[in-house]
């Protein structure tokens, strides 16, 4: 699966979150990053461009900060030039058909906000329509979003999970399933860099910590079976 | 569980060792990917055994 991650943001150096994100970036051939304000600081996006790099990725994320509930204005403006008519929709208009599309968002306001009654009174999911319905009328499936809320408020540990859930969300089809989660743990594992660690025994322990994650996937399959033959 | 607890105390002086950010936090993630594992595998051996013992089964 190919990710193509489509960042906008105004100022891009002086967002602590978009710096995090960028260096949290994976280190992978199947995972590309795309920043508007930096390809097109004049604002004049090349649409024949855009649409020859959109084709080549089964996975299209679009990464900005959440303000008054939209995009900053170039996303929009990419939206607007690049989604036309006999390529994205209309007559002969289905080259982003069954692509994957989705959203990054980061979020000045908590979490709690978002739902009725709550400072925002609505959900992202009610805020983000819009793009669900560029989506739907592109022929794209839309995935859940990341959402990433107050980032200066997190803690070291939350930073570190959240690197984690980014990287996963890039890379993996299904980001939510624990199966899926191990696999691209017990390869990130075997690819880690011994080099960075001290203790001599790393490679073992990692080659424990491989062997421990794919044991409890097979206890865990068993005990899902014997459940399921106890169920007929 | 002693084997866990020796992997992922291993695990932790691996992580305190790391010198590169996105390595701790796959230690970390790894650490805490294992001990997510352990908590379904109890949910799920308690499902078994609660389904055991429903009377209903002890027919057949």
């Amino acid at each position: 699966m190919k990710t193509l991650v489509i960042i906008s943001h105004p100022n891009i150096n002086e967002s602590s979150s978009q710096q995090f994100l960028v260096q949290s970036f994976p280190d992978s051939r199947e995972v590309s990053m795309h920043y508007l304000e930096g390809t097109y600081p004049n604002g004049k996006i090349d649409v024949k461009k855009e649409q020859a790099l959109l084709k080549e990725y089964d996975r299209v994320l679009f990464q900005f900060p959440f303000y008054w509930y939209s995009s900053p204005p170039l996303l929009k403006q990419w939206f607007d030039e690049v989604l036309e008519e006999h390529f994205a929709f209309g007559y002969r208009g289905n080259k982003l058909q069954g692509k994957e599309f989705g959203l990054i968002l980061i979020i000045g306001v908590g979490e709690k906000e978002y739902q009725t009654g709550g400072q925002e009174g609505f959900s992202i999911s009610e805020l983000t329509k819009p793009y669900q319905a560029i989506a739907k009328k592109i022929g794209m499936h839309y995935l859940k979003p990341l959402t990433i809320f107050q980032f200066p408020y997190m803690t070291e540990a939350d930073r570190m999970k959240l690197l984690i859930r980014y990287q996963q969300w890039l890379m993996i089809e299904k980001p939510d399933s624990l199966k899926a989660r191990e696999a691209w743990m017990v390869n990130q594992l075997e690819e880690t860099s011994r080099e960075t660690l001290d203790i001599a025994e790393s490679s073992f322990i990692l080659e424990q910590a491989i062997e421990k994650i794919e044991d409890n996937r097979i206890e865990l399959d068993e005990l899902r079976m014997h459940i399921d033959n106890n169920d007929q | 569980m002693e084997d866990e607890q020796w992997l992922i105390n291993r695990l932790e002086e691996l992580l305190k060792k790391s010198r590169d950010y996105k390595q701790k936090a796959l230690l970390q993630a790894a650490i805490n990917l294992i001990l997510e594992q352990e908590e379904r595998k109890e949910q799920l051996q308690g499902e078994l055994d609660g389904r055991l013992w429903n009377p209903g089964n002890w027919g057949s």
